[in-house]
């Protein structure tokens, strides 16, 4: 039979790629997290994990800065995106673009920067750890929310605005009432690329914090460089379950909004 | 003798299908078992409502679909499986499919930039040079094996049709041919052929222009440049014009009728639209369901329908349940006319009549009387609504009456069009008898008098049917039965919450006959009730089905003594 | 009113705080003190002693070289395998597109974290040797990268009129030319701006990068350093060469020029598309404004080139 040429075909580089590199892996992860280090099965790296007070203790401390960063994130992030959104003030999104720029200077390089800099104000990782590492968080995420939040924004349904002045309502109760509900999409969007991210971030709590501050990145490092392979894996599980769950419960937001909406009409 | 006519004939057939299905994949049948053949030159239109398989046939025609049954045959070669870039067909699509990123100079030289034209081959001399034809080798030794593989031909056929591939081939591989190489057209010539293909359809001056700065009609024109730039046997046009405004229409439908008789070339047309079908076609094929409705040219399909289908698409008509009478009369109306058609007497028959052939005549003279119920200017002629008893029927004059006037009507029996009757019955072949004596029709139950499978018999307290003489008890559970309901018979409920629907489908046809309408709902097994009624549905509607208990007809199909207990 | 200049100066603030670290070392790049925070006088010495600086320039080379052949690597994968998924069954399409957005949500370190236990379980038992080497560093970068080419280049094939392949074949393409010739250019700007994502992607890489890497490229049997892994074990070493300001400057300046052509061209685009048509007047205010732009980013190149030669 002659090889007859299909567009589907195309696929298979692609296809085989993300089995080799993505399904195998986590295969491997899989494996580790329930073996011990002759390769029998065991439940010893969960068990740790759950009664390790040490680890118990950065899970709580990565909960704590992924929540305190979503939430200063969206404060600061949302009236920005709320006033860019504003064709007057930003007439032809030059400065989203600048917000979004510094996104494109190499990462490490900027962590380095703000710790340079903090440390001249005197904010070094060394006396104040906790603040270093909040601001260099905050200010490396900023841009993940702003961006989501401007796109959302720009797509207000203008009518529905002028339609909630025009039954009465005032400029607060119409920002209350239209465009939070309107923009909850964008936050959950936002809030998503900041929390998870937040969790398993590595190099901004180990420059800004010199070391001291072990989120669930720097942990599974740790373990990873203390040749703890099982530990690591488990704890690597641990997060990839929580990405899964996270974006069941933002998919199934969403959705719901989505059908909400398209039954108003 | 006879053959030999047929073979001439047949030379003269461009195209042509043959018992050719398309089933999708969900088992939706697009195209069902069409014949029919394209003459050389032709202009053939598909015309039929959306969904009719007009699209499929001219997408199989084209090469972008394939038959699941049967072939297509192109200049008496089979083509069904052939790619579309080996076929010397062009299409215009419906949104004209122009590439963007070109601009329209190169749309239209797109094709001949990958025309590649045999050239002779010589040597150094200026000789031809002659070698064993190694391509036809290969092409032959496909066929054979492709013949080998059809399960559509019998062993006797397969036999015949290989013996003449091998002596073929054994013929090619014994003798050298002229030596062909292949050579792309040169940028001499697709210039000329691109400024004369834009010549053809007015737009000379634009060959610069992004595709994207042009208006609709102009496109339009940049995708027939493309198309018959080609050169190609047959140029498809899938409702090409479609995406124009009226005016815009009328104009390209002159002027691609134009241009067929310039080119000379086969077109096959595809629209919805019966006007437009009617104006432009030399043949119609009037399409349903993926069942070809008729054939035939404008003028015989628009006089002589085949079925009320067909009278209702085509054109404006009056169609009326007509009882044949004998020696060429045909009762409707109350009234016998005199017809031109021979149908067995007292068959139940449709009857076409179009608003034009109708005569307003003084009440007097009239066969029938009638009052003007409506009347619309329609600029070259009047449109009246008269009301002959109850029944409708509408009029084209151009004389002007008053409405309300009383007249008479008068119908020329050759203006009085007999079909066969499409329904006169609903039969359903698999229905059955459910534990309840009830009769399952499409899998839902419906009340019947289960006594009338035995002749006098009753029912018992156990739901045993018993004979007059009470000798033989009958258990008719899951018993096989052919059920017969007359169309008059099924009753039609708007809210589908009645409780005494028994059946919900949708209204997937609906044809007015004067005084009702003839509805069929297709529920959502695909089982049709056809039935008459006095008002006006939409199509797609949602209705409820009753049919009296009375009015279910059924016979066994088994022997009554295979169920005795 | 108020409520206008309170709604700016607010942006502008925030927008400032955003660049202080950045806008910090690009001053401080132009002395030469111990830290930033030191003014020791003018100079662009620093531009000189970057150049000089082997470490850092063999860093960047890597870094520029595994950027540009992990994005093309990336771009040919992600952009096959979008148009072959999208004319695939749908079932196949869902199990595919699923398994492509694991690693656009998983978290980078368990991504890293689970090819280097691969990538050491096949040198144990395949290959009995370490292969950690450009290829492993190759292969991690492009898992990042791919994703996102495929996430580019698929909306380009929903907008795309399936009717123009059609077309393509109907003209004689065979179902090859008519990718070349049509399905390709149609997709050309969501293959593009995958391929930029890509670069971006590639350069600000740390984690993968440091668990994938090997010996190779331009740090020959040592380990492959890139710009981050380079900056991150400086500061780990608490010894960050203080020429690094002058390349965070030089990147600043690339990223600024890239932004600008960027907006300049949508700019270009979004005139193309609304086809306004100009007076003369109009004509010459826009060339001019353009002009002036040129001109001011070639300026800026035309100085660093002209700092680092006088002081190489």
């Amino acid at each position: 039979m002659k090889f007859r040429f299909q567009r589907k075909y195309l696929a298979i580089p692609f296809f085989l790629f993300l089995i080799l590199f993505v399904i195998l892996p986590i295969l491997f992860i899989i494996f580790y997290a329930f073996t011990d280090s002759n390769g029998f099965f065991t439940f010893d790296a969960v068990v740790d994990f759950f009664t390790s007070p040490n680890k118990l203790n950065v899970l709580e401390l990565s909960l704590m800065f992924s929540i305190l960063n979503t939430v200063i994130c969206l404060l600061i992030g949302y009236p920005i995106a709320y006033i860019l959104s504003n064709a007057k003030l930003n007439s032809n999104g030059v400065i989203v673009m600048l917000f979004v720029m510094p996104m494109w200077i190499n990462f490490v390089l900027r962590t380095w920067a703000t710790r340079d800099v903090l440390s001249w104000i005197g904010l070094d990782g060394g006396s104040h750890p906790y603040e270093a590492t909040m601001i260099g968080l905050v200010y490396n995420y900023l841009p993940f929310v702003i961006l989501p939040l401007y796109n959302v924004m720009l797509k207000l349904d203008k009518s529905q605005i002028e339609a909630a002045m025009d039954l009465g309502c005032n400029r607060v109760q119409v920002f209350v009432k239209s465009i939070i509900p309107q923009s909850i999409p964008g936050v959950v969007s936002a809030a998503m690329m900041v929390f998870m991210p937040t969790m398993s971030s590595y190099v901004i709590s180990d420059v800004l914090s010199e070391g001291q501050i072990v989120l669930f990145g720097n942990l599974i490092y740790l373990n990873f460089a203390s040749s703890q392979w099982n530990y690591g894996s488990f704890i690597s599980l641990f997060m990839l379950a929580l990405v899964g769950i996270s974006m069941l419960i933002t998919r199934n937001f969403t959705e719901k909004d989505a059908s909400k909406e398209s039954s108003r009409w | 003798m006879d053959g030999g006519l047929h073979k001439l004939e047949k030379a003269n057939y461009i195209i042509e299908l043959k018992n050719v299905s398309r089933i999708f994949d969900d088992d939706t049948v697009a195209v069902d078992n069409f014949n029919f053949y394209v003459k050389k030159g032709e202009f053939v239109t598909f015309l039929g409502p959306s969904g009719c398989g007009k699209s499929t046939t001219l997408r199989m025609i084209a090469g972008f679909d394939f038959p699941s049954k049967g072939e297509i045959l192109l200049n008496g070669k089979d083509i069904s499986l052939l790619p579309p870039n080996k076929r010397p067909i062009n299409m215009v699509f419906q949104k004209y499919a122009l590439f963007p990123h070109l601009d329209v100079y190169e749309n239209v030289a797109f094709g001949l930039r990958l025309k590649k034209i045999p050239v002779e081959l010589k040597d150094d001399q200026g000789n031809l040079v002659y070698k064993i034809n190694k391509k036809k080798i290969r092409e032959i030794k496909h066929e054979i094996n492709a013949t080998k593989r059809n399960r559509h031909l019998t062993e006797q056929e397969k036999e015949e049709k290989l013996a003449k591939l091998n002596s073929n081939l054994e013929a090619v591989s014994s003798n050298p041919e002229v030596a062909y190489k292949y050579k792309k057209l040169s940028n001499k010539e697709i210039d000329e052929k691109v400024a004369k293909a834009l010549k053809i359809v007015d737009l000379d001056a634009l060959e610069e222009r992004d595709i994207s700065t042009l208006s609709g009609g102009q496109q339009q024109r940049v995708a027939i440049a493309r198309a018959i730039v080609n050169e190609p046997e047959i140029l498809l046009l899938d409702e090409p014009l479609g995406a124009l405004d009226l005016k815009m229409r009328k104009d390209m439908q002159l002027e691609l009728k134009d241009m067929h008789t310039r080119l000379g070339i086969t077109f096959i047309y595809v629209t919805h639209d019966q006007e437009e079908a009617l104006t432009m076609s030399d043949t119609i094929v009037v399409m349903k369901d993926g069942v070809i409705q008729q054939i035939g040219k404008p003028k015989d399909i628009y006089d002589e329908p085949k079925n009320a289908f067909v009278a209702d698409f085509i054109g404006e008509s009056n169609i009326y349940n007509a009882t044949m009478l004998k020696d060429k009369h045909v009762r409707f109306l109350d009234f016998n006319f005199v017809c031109v058609d021979d149908f067995p007497v007292n068959e139940k028959v449709d009857v076409v009549i179009r608003p034009e052939d109708v005569e307003i005549v003084p009440v007097e003279k009239g066969m029938i009387k009638g009052y003007i119920h409506n009347k619309i200017f329609k600029g070259v002629n009047y449109q009246y609504t008269v009301m002959v008893g109850k029944n409708e029927l509408i009029v084209k004059s151009t004389k002007d009456y008053q409405v309300n006037s009383q007249i008479g009507i008068s119908i020329e029996p050759d203006s009085i069009h007999i079909m066969k009757k499409d329904f006169t019955m609903n039969i359903y072949t698999d229905a059955w008898i459910n534990n309840k004596n009830e009769i399952m029709i499409d899998d839902l139950p419906f009340e019947c008098d289960i006594t009338q499978l035995i002749p006098g018999s009753t029912v018992d307290n156990d739901g045993y049917v018993v004979s007059k003489d009470g000798k033989h008890r009958y258990d008719f559970k899951d018993a096989d039965v052919v059920a017969e309901v007359s169309i008059e018979k099924v009753e039609v409920i708007d809210d589908i919450e009645d409780e005494r629907v028994q059946a919900v489908g949708e209204i997937v046809d609906q044809v007015y006959k004067g005084d009702h309408y003839r509805l069929i709902v297709r529920t959502e097994n695909e089982e049709d009730f056809v039935l008459d009624t006095p008002y006006t549905y939409n199509y797609n509607d949602r209705v409820g089905i009753h049919i009296d208990k009375a009015d279910i007809k059924m016979r066994l199909k088994k022997e009554a003594k295979e169920y005795e207990i | 009113m108020v409520k206008k200049v309170l709604a700016k100066s607010y942006v502008y603030l925030m927008l400032f705080l955003m660049y202080v670290p950045i806008l910090v070392l690009v001053v401080f790049s132009f002395t030469d003190g111990e830290s930033v925070g030191i003014w020791n006088g003018f100079t662009f010495d620093l531009y000189g002693r970057l150049f000089r600086n082997e470490e850092i320039m063999i860093a960047v080379g890597n870094t520029v070289i595994i950027a540009l052949i992990s994005s093309v690597c990336s771009t040919i994968i992600g952009t096959l395998g979008a148009i072959g998924v999208y004319y695939s069954k749908r079932r196949t399409r869902a199990i595919i597109e699923n398994i492509n957005q694991i690693p656009v949500v998983n978290a980078e370190i368990v991504l890293a974290l689970s090819l280097t236990f691969m990538f050491v379980f096949i040198g144990t038992y395949i290959f009995h040797e370490n292969i950690f080497s450009f290829w492993t560093l190759l292969f991690g970068h492009m898992i990042l990268e791919v994703p996102f080419v495929y996430l580019n280049v698929k909306p380009k094939l929903q907008q795309m009129d399936p009717a123009l392949y059609e077309a393509a074949l109907d003209l004689g393409c065979s179902p090859r030319q008519a990718l070349y010739k049509v399905t390709i250019p149609q997709i050309a700007p969501g293959v593009l701006s995958g391929f930029m994502l890509s670069i971006t992607l590639s350069l600000d890489d740390f984690i993968v990068t440091a668990f994938t890497s090997g010996p190779g490229l331009l740090s020959g049997a040592g380990k492959i350093e890139t710009i981050s892994t380079f900056i991150q074990s400086s500061i780990k070493k608490k010894i960050v060469p203080i020429e690094v300001r002058a390349l965070t400057t030089i990147i600043v300046a690339l990223v600024l020029i890239a932004t600008v052509l960027l907006v300049m061209y949508q700019n270009h685009l979004k005139f193309k598309a609304s086809a306004r048509i100009l007076t003369q007047k109009q004509i010459v205010a826009r060339r001019i404004k353009n002009s002036v732009i040129y001109g001011i980013l070639a300026a800026i190149v035309i100085f660093f080139v002209v700092i680092i030669c006088i002081n190489l």
